[in-house]
């Protein structure tokens, strides 16, 4: 068990309706998002003492949010980095609480992920203009070797190979989170997908085609982290902290085809930890998010974390595995493939709001936690929701992860 | 063969890290970093042994030839330099003669000139290098110099 283990809470959740086309400013966007998280938690502007956020030169810095919400802020900082920080955010802000340092801290991550600047260069409306290749993108941009899909396909390439593996398993990821989607009124993509679909769609970067990709979002979501004592006297049920990794890195951390093998992602050098920390096991966990850049990054994630064997995975999703009602429900939301792209902090809240039994979905009374379990009417809740995980993604190389406990559990 | 790529498009940068290498790709020669203290070779060339942090370096000419270890068939183009160019290959290249300290093979990313349908893990493949137009730099990329008994291609 880790020394704080229970000790800190994600009390509040919020996001901005996820978006094609915000027309917004990423400051207003944020001050929505960590507005309806305090909301949510039953704090007002005057409790909360901390902002942290992350950004790639395309959002706001805390001090502008701070500013405009009245927050008067014992710590506030801004990390330069991308998909797994959602997590390492949260471990800063138990290392900040605990040592005194403030009580009560908002995250956020506010961007136009689709009207503002896009992953990997491109530019809104199609490609960019002529490109800096400087630091070390002197030696992939000149190669066309830029972004995301890009870069990620070469593994994807090499694990179809190494274990016989085809992209229908690509497939089922996308299909179940979509099915998911389609149960969450705030996602982006709902109607449903079927493997077919997926097969039928244009490739983008081989092995990927389109449904293999993440929505790009513009959004704002945004969740809150204090103390125990504190999340008592709030107004949703506590969700415990049971431990993770705040941002592990694999044996080559910067460049990802560096590496040994595609299956030795950053998560298999964090699995141990991270388990042993928290105190449970992969089989515990009953609500799952993993951050789903791609379909394929499921696949490895759920390898690397030891959910099923090194090589298994492309048979373990099959059947429905990851669908509510199965196995090991996963990306209930629908994820960033269908909800929309929020770089990780909407994953995270997604198992906060199953874990609280409050997933916000077509019941009338999910604010009470009251479900009905029928898919057909739109109830997205799992029946039984004691132990979450979200797994944080930042490229192959680096990968952060956060262990959750319901408060009945 | 795959289109034209137009690399006025892209404004490359040197550093004092890497002017050497791309001096080295003006005279075809593709360079990796070498340990002087204990014979580590990686690629691109950070500035210190990842072995044995050593920060005595010099640079290793490879002979250019390496086996196909993974790809990626780019049919989307991101870049301006690149939209002419689609679909192209994008190989991982392990290099013949470059081992890391552990004894894997050193591996480095390129342009192949050849099309997705020759392309396939396990050939074998040489640099070449080619003008962009500006004097200042030469462009490495691969193509396939040979067959193998045991090949792997991406056939959906
Ligand atoms: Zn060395």
């Amino acid at each position: 068990m880790g020394a704080l283990t229970d000790k800190y809470c994600i009390v509040g959740v919020g996001e901005t309706r996820f978006m094609k086309a915000s027309n917004r400013t990423p400051l207003s966007m944020a001050c929505e998002a960590v507005k309806k998280a305090m909301d949510d938690a039953g704090l007002t502007a005057r409790e909360v003492d901390a902002i942290t956020s992350f950004q790639i030169a395309d959002s706001t810095d805390v001090a502008n949010v701070a500013q405009a919400l009245g927050i008067r802020i014992n710590y506030g900082s801004v990390a330069y980095s991308g998909g797994s920080t959602t997590e390492a955010l949260t471990a800063h802000a138990i290392g900040l609480i605990e040592g005194g340092y403030c009580n009560t801290v908002a995250i956020f991550r506010s961007m136009n992920g689709r009207t503002g600047r896009r992953m990997g260069g491109q530019a809104p409306g199609g490609v960019v203009p002529p490109s800096r290749a400087e630091g070390d993108a002197q030696f992939y941009m000149p190669w066309g070797f830029t972004t995301p899909a890009q870069h990620f396909a070469p593994s994807a390439m090499r694990y179809l190979h190494d274990f016989g593996a085809s992209t229908k398993s690509f497939a089922e990821v996308a299909s179940a989170f979509r099915y998911h989607a389609g149960l969450n009124p705030k996602a982006l993509m709902r109607a449903p997908m079927t493997i077919e679909d997926h097969q039928r769609s244009r490739w983008v970067a081989k092995p990927f085609r389109l449904l293999d990709c993440c929505l790009e979002t513009d959004v704002a979501s945004a969740f809150i982290v204090t103390s125990r004592e504190r999340a008592y006297d709030l107004r949703q049920p506590p969700v415990f902290i049971l431990g993770g990794s705040a941002r592990t890195y694999a044996d080559n951390p910067a460049w990802n085809h560096s590496r040994l093998r595609p299956y030795l992602q950053a998560g298999n050098f964090a699995r141990q930890r991270v388990w042993g920390m928290s105190g449970i096991r992969p089989e515990d966990i009953d609500v799952l998010s993993i951050y789903d850049a791609f379909t394929y990054t499921v696949i490895l994630q759920l390898e690397a974390y030891g959910f099923c064997a090194i090589g298994e995975a492309a048979e373990f999703v099959k059947g429905g595995r990851l669908r509510i009602d199965h196995e090991l429900p996963t990306n209930l939301s629908g994820g960033h493939l269908s909800e929309g792209y929020a770089h990780g902090v909407a994953l995270v809240n997604e198992v906060v709001r199953q874990l609280r039994h409050r997933a916000d979905d077509s019941c009338p009374g999910w604010a009470e936690g009251r479900h009905t379990y029928d898919r057909q009417a739109g109830c997205r809740q799992v029946r039984r929701a004691r132990f979450g995980a979200s797994l944080g993604w930042g490229t192959e190389t680096r990968g952060s992860c956060l262990i959750l406990r319901s408060a009945s559990a | 063969m795959p289109g034209e790529i137009d690399y006025s498009k892209i404004n490359i940068i040197p550093d004092q890290d890497t002017a050497e290498w791309w001096e080295g790709t003006k005279r075809h020669k593709f360079l990796v970093r070498q340990c002087k203290q204990c014979g580590h070779k990686w690629f691109p060339p950070f500035p210190a042994c990842a072995k044995c942090t050593s920060m005595d370096l010099t640079w290793y000419e490879t002979a250019g030839k390496g086996v196909i270890h993974s790809y990626v068939v780019v049919t989307q183009p991101i870049l301006a330099a690149f939209v002419t160019a689609v679909p192209y290959v994008v190989g991982l290249i392990e290099l013949d003669d470059c081992h890391e300290a552990d004894g894997r093979l050193t591996r480095v990313a390129g342009v192949m000139k050849d099309d997705e349908a020759e392309v396939a893990i396990g050939l074998p493949v040489e640099v070449v290098f080619e003008p962009t137009g500006d004097p200042n730099f030469i462009m490495p990329r691969w193509k396939i110099c040979g067959t193998a008994s045991n090949t792997w291609k991406f056939t959906e």
